[in-house]
């Protein structure tokens, strides 16, 4: 019991630091960010990179998985999105580009660092037993702990400082946010860079543990969309809420249902189906948006 | 009196359809000017063209004595305009507090900014009162208190307000009638304030322009408008 706890409270950290960057993303510039497990598998392999093939240290190679990928999604947005929805109307064409996004980013990440499955040696070595209870090697503890840390720390971002309230401001009312003198072109490159620099830290601390490949993207993004759904899309508290969830019910469902094969994700995607029914705007989503 | 903001000739489209043709208007400093007239006749398109939120097609907006339009709205706002939009359109979900250091968002100097909050919430004790509470679940003349107080965070020069009456308890508009008298009081500020209740707006206005699709139908001296007959046939009619 406590070891389907400590794992899923280690997984669905990684997992609501995803959620938060694509609801941030969806919030300012109303689009799913469909190339989100795309910068995700970037991120881990900019880690390995700096890691493996240069030898320098893993904080090294996180920080340059943030700073890389904070780079990408502002160029992203201001020469793709930016373009496409002044031009157009329809919420389709955002839709759109991003989904081309993610192919391209597929064969960037192909071109760049090829097919193999990509890991970094154990950033530390020992396991963690307590009474046979809990049983976890200090790499993911470390890993799960620096995760919580940095939700911590974007929390405290968009709550306190003047930057994340505007980005608040723009989410809840791009007009008035406007009237209140926020650059709405620059806050939206902002608000972008962030998002993708959290799925890009979340890459680097992951390839540690368990490695990236270039298919991991598509169901990664999956994934981010389930958790939002299940929290509430556009909500900071709904994005934690359905990392959790989703960490919980894996790790729940890794252990107790292994028994009947590979059925963990069918189960939470009946789940989420029957739930949605009953409540289609998520834990805390707002009936409204 | 030197003018704080001149509004020259101006034509504002949405698509292919006008919503003014040939607008002028001034406003001088330290005056309060009303603008009436029914739904649909333009007033808020004249806030939102004066705001950059919508492009003129020709004409021009001077405001102290530099071209405004062009310019793009985060900018106008530094320049010292600000404006309450129609609907309120507070930040829901944001408390009070952040609501108010929002309209604050241009300026970065720390103490005076605090100063600033002071006064708005000795102003507006009722926001004193819930200044963690979150901005969905007060009233609406609580939340047009505090949207008006938004704005004056930002120390504006030049003041728009649309329709701030719109939706509120007839004994709360009184107080906001008031609210926006002392202000123009006590504030080195012009306003320029949106009505469709007439009556209030003209009450509490130096001068004022009717506005009847799209152009100026009628100005002067907000006493003498009062009395006007063409004006009690059009917008004081059974209203308040
Ligand atoms: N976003 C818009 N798109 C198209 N037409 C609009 C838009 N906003 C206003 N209009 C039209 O422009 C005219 C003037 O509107 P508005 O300035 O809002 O009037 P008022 O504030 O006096 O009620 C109206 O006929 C209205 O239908
Ligand atoms: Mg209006």
């Amino acid at each position: 019991m406590e070891q389907i706890i400590a794992n899923g409270l280690y997984l669905g950290a990684q997992y609501a630091l995803i959620a938060l960057g694509l609801t941030l993303i969806f919030s300012l510039m109303n689009v799913l960010n469909f190339a989100h497990g795309q910068m995700y598998v970037f991120g881990g392999f900019v880690t390995y990179t700096v890691v493996v093939q240069l030898g320098l240290p893993f904080i090294v190679g996180l920080l340059a998985s943030a700073v890389i990928l904070a780079i990408m999604g502002a160029v992203i947005e201001k020469f793709l999105f930016a373009p496409v929805v002044r031009r157009s109307k329809r919420d389709e064409s955002t839709m759109l580009l991003a989904a081309g996004i993610a192919f391209f980013l597929d064969a960037v990440i192909l071109l760049l660092f090829g097919e193999k499955q990509r890991g970094v040696p154990k950033i530390v070595n020992g396991v963690f037993n307590w009474d046979m209870r809990i049983i976890m090697p200090y790499d993911r503890i470390l890993i799960g702990v620096l995760a919580i840390l940095l939700i911590v720390v974007f929390i405290a971002f968009m709550n306190y400082s003047r930057a994340g309230r505007a980005m608040r401001a723009l989410a809840q009312d791009r007009m008035a946010a406007q009237l209140m003198g926020v650059d709405v072109a620059r806050y939206s490159m902002l608000g972008l860079a962030l998002g993708a620099m959290l799925a890009g830290l979340v890459g680097g601390l992951l390839v540690t543990i368990t490695g990236v490949n270039l298919g991991m993207g598509g169901p990664t993004s999956i994934k981010a969309f389930l958790m939002i759904m299940i929290g509430g899309a556009g909500v900071i508290s709904g994005a934690i809420a359905g990392g959790f969830i989703l960490g919980m019910m894996e790790s729940v469902g890794l252990t107790v249902l292994s028994a009947y094969g590979d059925i963990t994700y069918l189960v939470i995607f009946a789940t989420l189906m029957v739930f949605l029914a009953v409540r289609p705007q998520g834990l805390m989503g707002k009936p409204w948006g | 009196m030197t003018k704080i903001l001149s509004v020259e000739n101006i034509e504002l489209y949405y698509d292919h359809i006008y919503a003014l043709k040939g607008v002028s208007i001034d406003v001088d400093e330290g005056e309060t000017v009303a603008l009436i007239g029914a739904n649909g006749a333009g007033k808020s398109s004249i806030l939102r063209a004066i705001t950059g939120l919508r492009p003129i097609r020709s004409g021009q907006i001077v405001y102290q004595g530099h071209r405004l339009d062009g310019t793009s709205a985060s900018d106008i706002v530094r320049r010292g305009i600000s404006m309450v939009p129609e609907g309120r359109r507070a930040f829901p979900l944001m408390s009070v507090k952040d609501n108010l250091l929002m309209g604050a968002f241009t300026r970065s100097d720390k103490a005076e900014i605090e100063q600033t909050l002071e006064n708005v919430l000795t102003r507006f004790p009722r926001l004193r009162e819930r200044y963690h509470q979150q901005a969905s679940t007060m009233s609406g003349g609580e939340q047009q208190m505090m949207v008006i107080g938004r704005a004056l965070m930002a120390r504006p020069r030049l003041l728009l307000l649309d329709e701030p009456s719109l939706g509120i308890a007839p004994k709360l508009v009184q107080d906001i009638a008031r609210a926006i008298v002392a202000i123009s009081r006590d504030e080195k500020v012009s306003i320029l304030l949106v009505e469709q209740n007439s009556r209030m707006a003209l009450s509490i206005s130096n001068r004022a322009y009717a506005l009847s699709t799209g152009s100026i139908a009628l100005s002067g001296n907000s006493k003498d408008l009062m009395n006007d007959n063409r004006i009690k046939a059009a917008y004081l009619g059974g209203e308040l």
